[in-house]
């Protein structure tokens, strides 16, 4: 009987051992960190969530924070400049305004130029401190005169086109220059067709 | 208020109404009866052939010589203010050719017989006190002096002498008034912008009259010389505006719509016909020169443009793309009774009136250029002038012989002048661009 007990105590004594034998050399790896780890590879692989892109990561770079930041729109409203012509060349350059081009002696809108006021009306409803003048342009194929009046018919083209994609009708303004003021002195039908066009520009607040 | 230094009634017209009219003696009048009853005898028989030509033939065979004046002032204070210009009109006057001078032969009968040239034109400048005296006969190879004639002005009138006489001489034989006292409005962009000039019927004496730094284009005058509308885009708008010679700054002609273009004063009434706009439908409109009484003469979709006073103001002249070009049309002065006048060309403008309101020069593209054509406003038979370049915006001389409008032949936009059968083209303008000619509608 105290012999069984004695080899189940024996026992007991060694498994403690053994366990000792096994935790005292991970406590010793623990304490000192091995030299040839780089940090750089501890931080990698703390982040393990990035790696999996494409759908999820609008998901986890938009999170419903405390750190919340301006919504897109509200960023390029603020970074636009107050003097107007820099703002025109800013507006036309990142094309939130964009002319609409036209046949010889028409004043119907093509699709490229419905594309373009499009885009120029949603930025004019998002943007309602700003008026909008609308210039009708010409080529110099026609007479003077008469391309005066067409101007005019082209730019209430391009207003009508805008107001009926809901921007205030009291916020655009037109005239016309006829062929007095081409965007390109050519006299070519590349030169024609930049300078057939309601030219939208930006008159202030 | 911008003030237009260049057409105060100081500057030239209160000079000019100190020039003084000696009336003909009886004899001479008498002279001169006789001698338009001889021409008009001798033109009678002829004309029951073709009236237009031989009219002309016979006044140009009135060969007169005109030897320098008899005067105290040195050559240059005559010659270019004076002497160049009388004989410029003269020799464009249509009425007279100038013989050649023999030398040595004093102003009289003799040097009209030497010159074989039916008259001679004897010319005297003396100064009187601060006054130039300017006198002048007409004599004949048998010695008759059917015209004589003195003007009196300080020194800086005489060029204004010399047209005056040109213009006497020649009503003297056709009974018409000459033109060359008459005025060319147009735009031009020398100073950088356009702005509205004025010049002399020769293209001389250029001046601007307007001051905007902006851009002023269409000038076009009232009937009786003294007012001319034109427009003014500034500040993204444009607008009509009227200057008066005789003072009164600009004023503004308040329509209530938009465009404002190509105004054209009646020639009866106080109305002012112009291209309006509402929401993009360009229309004539007619408004009062007082900004009241506006009223649209025509309500079609298309565009309507250009609208031109007939002379007796009776009809309006304009452009209209309802057919699907621009073509001319006529119609009442209340928008009534509409018809087409132009069917040749598939881009025709800028029609205007001859002074006898029988034809209309207008723009009109022939083979992809634009030409002069002028059209019979009865027959509707057209004719063209063609020329080199793009030739646009003809405008009539007062007295229907000449045609001045703009051609960009040399690169450039700039005013010419030719007479109604295209020959004798002469440039007017040279500096910058120019363009939109309008001839004053009174010869004075």
């Amino acid at each position: 009987m105290i012999n069984s007990m004695n080899r189940v105590v024996k026992g007991f004594l060694i498994g403690l051992v053994l366990i000792a034998m096994a935790i005292v050399p991970a406590c010793k790896s623990k304490k000192s960190p091995a030299p040839n780890v780089a940090p750089t590879e501890t931080t990698a692989t703390v982040p393990n969530v990035p790696t999996v892109t494409t759908t999820t990561e609008t998901r986890v770079t938009n999170p419903p924070d405390f750190v919340q930041t301006q919504p897109a729109p509200q960023i390029t409203t603020e970074t636009l400049p107050n003097d107007i012509e820099e703002l025109n060349r800013v507006a036309e350059q990142r094309g939130y305004l964009q002319d609409a081009f036209y046949a010889f002696d028409e004043s119907t809108l093509t699709s490229d130029s419905q594309a373009a006021l499009t885009a120029s009306a949603n930025w004019l409803r998002r943007n309602t401190q700003y008026n909008l003048l609308v210039e009708g342009h010409c080529d110099e194929r026609g007479t003077e005169q008469y391309n005066l009046a067409l101007g005019d018919r082209r730019a209430n083209s391009a207003k009508e086109y805008m107001v009926a994609l809901g921007v205030d009708t009291n916020r655009i303004r037109t005239v016309s220059y006829g062929e007095e003021r081409p965007f390109d002195p050519g006299h070519d039908e590349a030169a024609w067709a930049k300078n057939r066009r309601a030219h939208l520009v930006i008159v202030g607040k | 208020m911008i003030r237009h230094p260049l057409i105060r009634p100081s500057a030239t017209f209160s000079r000019g109404r100190r020039l003084s009219y000696s009336a003909p003696s009886p004899w001479v009048r008498g002279c001169v009866v006789t001698l338009i009853l001889f021409l008009a005898n001798s033109l009678h028989a002829q004309t029951q052939i073709h009236p237009e030509i031989n009219r002309q033939q016979a006044a140009a065979i009135v060969r007169i010589a005109v030897p320098r004046p008899e005067t105290i002032l040195p050559l240059e204070a005559i010659e270019s203010p004076f002497f160049a210009p009388l004989t410029r009109d003269l020799a464009a006057s249509g009425v007279f050719a100038i013989a050649p001078i023999p030398p040595n032969i004093p102003a009289n009968a003799d040097l009209a017989k030497a010159a074989n040239a039916e008259f001679v034109l004897a010319l005297k400048i003396t100064q009187d006190g601060a006054d130039t005296i300017l006198e002048a006969r007409l004599i004949t190879a048998t010695g008759l002096t059917p015209f004589g004639r003195r003007y009196r002005g300080v020194p800086a009138v005489l060029t204004r002498m010399a047209h005056m006489l040109a213009n006497d001489l020649v009503r003297e034989m056709n009974g018409q008034p000459g033109i060359f006292l008459s005025q060319i409005g147009f735009a031009s962009n020398r100073t950088g912008h356009f702005e509205i000039w004025l010049m002399d019927w020769d293209g001389t004496n250029q001046r601007q009259i307007t001051t905007h730094n902006a851009l002023a284009i269409l000038p076009s005058w009232s009937a009786d010389n003294d007012r001319m509308a034109y427009t003014l885009f500034s500040g993204g708008r444009s607008e009509m505006y009227i200057i008066n010679r005789r003072g009164g700054g600009r004023i503004h002609v308040q329509t209530g719509v938009g465009l404002n273009t190509s105004a054209t004063f009646s020639p009866i009434s106080n109305d002012i016909a112009f291209v309006g706009s509402v929401a993009g439908n360009p229309d004539i409109y007619v408004i009062r020169d007082d900004s009241t009484n506006l009223r649209r003469l025509t309500s079609s979709y298309s565009i309507e443009s250009t609208p031109e006073w007939s002379p007796n103001g009776r009809q309006i002249s304009f452009t209209s793309g309802r057919s699907g070009t621009p073509q001319i049309y006529v119609m009442d002065a209340e928008g009534t009774n509409v018809q087409r006048l132009s069917f040749e060309g598939e881009w025709n403008d800028d029609a205007t009136w001859s002074p006898d309101g029988e034809q209309i020069g207008y723009t009109s593209r022939v083979s992809g250029r634009f030409q002069i054509r002028i059209a019979n406003v009865i027959t509707r038979q057209s004719r063209i002038i063609a020329g080199e370049g793009s030739n646009e915006q003809p405008t009539w001389s007062p007295d229907g012989r000449w045609i001045a409008f703009q051609s960009n032949r040399s690169g450039a936009w700039q005013i010419y002048r030719m007479r109604i059968d295209g020959t004798d083209l002469t440039q007017l303008t040279f500096d910058g661009e120019n363009k939109e000619p309008d001839w004053s509608k009174k010869a004075e």
